[in-house]
């Protein structure tokens, strides 16, 4: 048994799928008089199982098949199967590849992206006109964010990454305020700069080594003696996916595009495109340019990014009084810290990568969850949030708790993200780093200190009643719960991280 | 009874949800649940002693939780953990039951500073019992955020200013550690299935020895300021006054008496007990000079914080000063670490440190309370404007005057015999490394400041004659007297008989390293 190349297309052909009849499916659900609600749910029930499903059958295939090995399914000529480490044919062009971490990485994002949907369908009223295109893009930036980290070639890592960075531009445009339009022109211009440099980094490539597969690719490194082009075209496709990840100084849109975007949309693209960007980060240094094998030395470079963009976003922030940017530098601010695991190319960097892409996603999902909660009530700098934690305490609890997450509280799961990290920063030798990044973390709960003081000592400036909103919190309780258990637990993802790494570190060029 | 430390430690953790609730209706009633809830862990605690066993005696239980970051959380507990985490309880005892009376009737059903005062307790349990880097820091780290809260929602003047600069500071410190432990986890290297982050298998099988040493020096180096911070020792003492004068009483009281101290505690436990041996192994040249910067810097705390307490005039800032100073009496104290253990007799004065610890607590922990009484009662804070309290308020004049002559160290009081233990073994030391010579002697010129400002203070509030704003002055009422009598009984047991809590801080001791 094996995994076949319909195995891994079927999470993606069936979202898409499911996403083009939304569009149908919820305008029928539109029209109807009673009952809509239910049958909405009906319809989110079966997309997300069936999603989940699929997902859950290329894992099932996968983990039959072999329990620790990469596998590359070709295209062409014909459809075929390769598993790495036991027979290495001479060269590949594109393919999909399933290993460990992809699997894990499809898992979280169906999950995740079905919380973040259950937010949506209440934040986000169904009977308004284009919510079904809404809820239909972000089915479809799911799939094509799948396709990403199922890819086995830059090529097709390039076409899903740009399916979804570009249908996000709707996520952000959704109200069509002045603000949001101006801050998707700004990203759609960001991004299409991005591609631009990453297909000319992608054209050199493929004119050296006559392939883009990763593991091709890898593997012809490691004998060119030149390497200065190789190392041009890198410094290309890097910093156009930097530009997607926002590391500072290519983090501009990120700000005006999550604080215009409605709160669900900017909770979408931090827990989703934000993480998915840090894995293709993850994936093109660490797995195509191991230091030991590419002999490239990229690894103070990207340690210096990772300090200006710790330092930068986490200072800005302090001066921030806008809530939702507030967040939105965090989201910048994380993926310096995720930058020092990539930095550290380690067992322990890697498995806090992996910890933080998981417990940094539903962190940032809850904080923009909680956020959008304030925000519908008009409550959007730190002067409106003064206490706010006795009108709206259920709201207030878990974004402080959600947000002492961020800044590496124990018992949350930010604390053994942070721990990973920088026990590998200390691992790899780069203890300043580690020194910036808890200094940095400090910040972190200064900022996040003076907005809980808001909240809770200052006198309020409403005096009504404010009513919360129970149905937006329990898609916000069920991820604190999840912040709580697997802060408390952490073993539980451990338990499929360690094996993921321990097999990418495995495989030798 | 397997498994007595698990139910120790999660008794507080489950009780948070109760008393929350239960404070919702009345808040007597989660004071009451809460002292119950102390006292059964009390029970537990002194059960554990029993079960103690080997040389330095001690009780482990280990359980399953992070095998893939080699972690496992164990709990133990030996006469050191044991005695600070029973005087903590019984802070947290007297400290509940002082509360309700003490924020009046506004605040009659006040759910929330209870609960957090369990969430705190419950962080300062695990601190004390547990012997797994990672879940320490867990609790460390856990104890700050309802500190936060507290001091922030319930103190005096700006009181998330002060909230502020104490979380910060802490945090600032923490993260420290954070690294250091970061260090230690991947450093230590032990037999094949052995925690790298366990305490006492670190001391065990020496994993540190072969660390590299520069490594060593830093470990060592930012642990001990880490920890310094929640101390306040010298340079790092700034958050201290603020936060010990501007907390609502009860909380003052846990500050001064455990929570401060819980950085001492982790200084012998992790700095001296953990790390300093492998220190002695590789560079012996750093271990001395290590312990005699400690040595200086104890003293200079000692000496800097009774010269402010003798000119303060708000009440609580004395005490908050008082408390600067007798770190540095622990941190002299424990600056007399043996480097070579040569018998029973060389650790005297690490038990004078972990006594002091103890006598400490309560004799702080009383005094912040009665200053806290003194205040509800007549709503002023200035020792000038106080004056012939005795004859008006005779249980508290009689509860303070007994914790204010022990925190001065007069016999047959708590602190005397803490402090002629520290003093004994600083003696002791002489003999064998001669810079400690005018280090004891200025000690002893410290402990008569002391001296001084506390009889100053007793003057002042409870003699003379009553001033316009005293002469209407009332005793507290019931509740009130009662959590001060139990920790004014405390102090007298203590001074009349310190064989118990000695004995048992001995028996962890002798014949370790």
């Amino acid at each position: 048994m094996t995994v076949t190349l319909l195995d891994v297309t079927l999470p993606i052909i069936t979202l898409v799928i499911l996403s083009v009849l939304t569009i149908p499916v919820v305008g029928f659900i539109r029209k109807r008089q009673h009952g809509n609600k239910i049958l909405m749910v009906a319809w989110y029930l079966f997309v997300y199982v069936l999603a989940i499903l699929t997902v859950i059958n290329l894992a099932w295939q996968y983990y039959n098949a072999s329990s620790a090995e990469s596998m590359i399914i070709t295209l062409s000529p014909t459809p075929t199967t390769y598993t790495l480490t036991s027979t290495t044919p001479p060269i590949f062009s594109s393919a999909f590849l399933v290993d460990p971490i992809s699997i894990y990485m499809a898992v979280l994002f169906v999950v995740i992206s079905a919380i973040v949907f259950l937010y949506a369908m209440s934040a986000i009223n169904f009977r308004e006109k284009p919510a079904e295109r809404y809820f239909a893009v972000m089915l479809i930036v799911t799939a094509c964010l799948i396709g990403a980290i199922l890819a086995g070639d830059l090529l097709t890592l390039f076409i899903f990454w740009e399916g979804s960075a570009g249908a996000v531009s709707f996520l952000i445009l959704y109200e069509k305020t002045p603000e949001s339009i101006r801050a998707t022109m700004k990203y759609l211009v960001m991004i299409i700069i991005a591609s631009s440099l990453i297909v000319y980094g992608l054209s050199i490539i493929f004119g050296i080594c006559g392939s883009l597969n990763y593991w091709t690719v890898a593997q012809y490194i490691g004998t060119v003696p030149d390497k200065s082009l190789f190392i041009f075209a890198f410094v290309l496709v890097t910093a156009g996916y930097a530009t997607e990840a926002a590391v500072v100084p290519f983090h501009s849109w990120l700000l005006d595009a999550y604080a215009a975007a409605p709160a669900s949309s900017a909770a979408f693209i931090a827990s989703l495109i934000d993480q998915g960007s840090y894995y293709i980060i993850l994936r093109v240094f660490v797995y195509i340019l191991k230091p030991a094998s590419s002999g490239i030395n990229w690894q103070l470079t990207v340690a210096i990014l990772s300090t200006i963009t710790m330092i930068v976003a986490n200072l800005a922030a302090l001066a921030e009084r806008n809530v939702k940017r507030l967040f939105a530098y965090i989201c910048i601010a994380d993926v310096g810290y995720n930058l020092i695991a990539i930095t550290s190319v380690d067992k322990e960097g890697i498995q806090g990568n992996l910890f933080f892409f998981l417990a940094g996603g539903i962190t940032i999902a809850l904080a923009f969850m909680c956020v959008g909660i304030f925000n519908s009530m008009g409550i959007k700098t730190l002067n409106d949030f003064r206490g706010i934690g006795r009108k709206m305490p259920y709201t207030s609890l878990a974004l402080v708790i959600g947000t002492l997450s961020f800044a590496g509280f124990p018992p949350m799961a930010g604390f053994i993200a942070k721990y990973l990290v920088f026990t590998a920063a200390i691992h790899a030798s780069f203890v300043w780093l580690a020194v910036i990044g808890v200094c940095t973390s400090v910040i972190q709960a200064c900022y996040l200190i003076i907005l809980y003081t808001d909240m809770f000592a200052k006198e309020p400036t409403i005096k009504e009643h404010i009513k919360e909103p129970r149905k937006l919190l329990v898609p916000i309780y069920v991820l604190l719960a999840a912040i709580f258990i697997f802060g408390i637990f952490p073993q539980i993802v451990l338990n499929f991280i360690v094996p993921v790494v321990n097999q990418f570190f495995a495989i030798s060029w | 009874m397997g498994n007595i430390l698990l139910i120790a430690e999660l008794l507080p953790i489950i009780a948070i949800p109760f008393v929350y609730l239960v404070g919702r209706k009345s808040s007597k009633a989660a004071s009451y649940l809460i002292a119950f809830v102390a006292f059964v862990d009390i029970i537990l605690f002194v059960l554990t002693v029993q079960l103690m066993s080997g040389s330095p005696q001690r009780y482990v239980e280990p359980y399953n939780w992070i095998p893939s970051l080699n972690t496992q959380y164990t709990l133990f507990v030996d006469g050191i953990s044991v005695s600070i985490v029973i005087i903590t309880l019984i802070l947290v005892i007297a400290s509940s039951i002082f509360s309700p009376r003490y924020f009046g009737e506004k605040h009659r059903k006040d759910a929330g500073f209870y609960t957090l005062l369990m969430m705190l307790t419950a962080g300062l349990v695990g601190v004390f019992i547990t012997s797994n880097f990672l879940f320490f820091y867990f609790n460390w780290e856990f104890m700050l955020i309802p500190a936060y809260f507290i001091i922030g929602g319930w103190g005096y003047s700006k009181p998330y200013k002060t909230a502020f600069k104490f979380f910060i500071f802490t945090h600032i410190g923490a993260v420290f550690v954070l690294l250091s432990i970061g260090a230690v986890y991947l450093f230590a290297s032990g037999p094949a299935g052995v925690s790298n982050l366990d305490i006492l298998d670190i001391q065990k099988y020496g994993m540190l020895n072969n660390a590299p040493l520069d490594m060593l020096h830093w470990v060592l180096i930012l642990f001990t300021a880490g920890f310094g911070v929640k101390m306040a020792i010298f340079p790092v003492h700034a958050w201290l006054p603020d936060a010990h004068s501007e907390a609502p009483a009860p909380m003052s009281a846990l500050l001064s008496g455990v929570i401060i101290s819980a950085g001492a505690y982790a200084i012998l436990r992790i700095c001296l007990q953990t790390v300093l041996p492998a220190v002695i192994v590789n560079d012996k040249e750093f271990a001395k000079d290590f312990l005699h910067l400690l040595c200086l810097l104890g003293i200079i705390t000692a000496f800097y914080g009774s010269f402010i307490a003798l000119v303060r005039n708000d009440i609580k800032r004395i005490i908050a000063y008082s408390s600067i100073s007798h770190m540095g009496y622990i941190m002299f104290g424990l600056s007399l670490f043996p480097i070579q253990p040569v018998g029973a007799i060389v650790w005297i004065g690490i038990t004078g440190a972990v006594l002091h610890i103890v006598t400490h607590a309560a004799s702080k922990g009383l005094l912040f309370l009665s200053s806290g009484s003194i205040m509800s009662q007549l709503e002023i804070r200035d020792t000038r404007e106080m004056g012939g309290l005795a004859g008006k308020m005779p249980w508290t004049a009689t509860t303070t005057t007994t914790a204010a002559l022990s925190i001065a160290g007069v016999p047959p009081l708590a602190c005397f015999f803490s402090e002629l233990l520290i003093f004994l073994g600083a003696f002791q030391l002489i003999s064998t490394d001669s810079f400690y010579i005018w280090p004891t002697v200025l000690m002893l010129i410290a402990v008569i400041f002391s001296l001084a400002y506390i009889l100053r203070f007793i003057a002042r509030i409870f003699f003379g004659a009553p001033k316009t704003k005293t002469e209407n002055a009332k005793d507290v009422p019931f509740s009130m007297k009662f959590a001060m009598v139990i920790l004014a009984i405390v102090i007298v047991i203590i001074g009349i008989y310190p064989t118990f809590f000695i004995q048992l801080i001995s028996t962890a001791l002798t014949g370790g390293m």
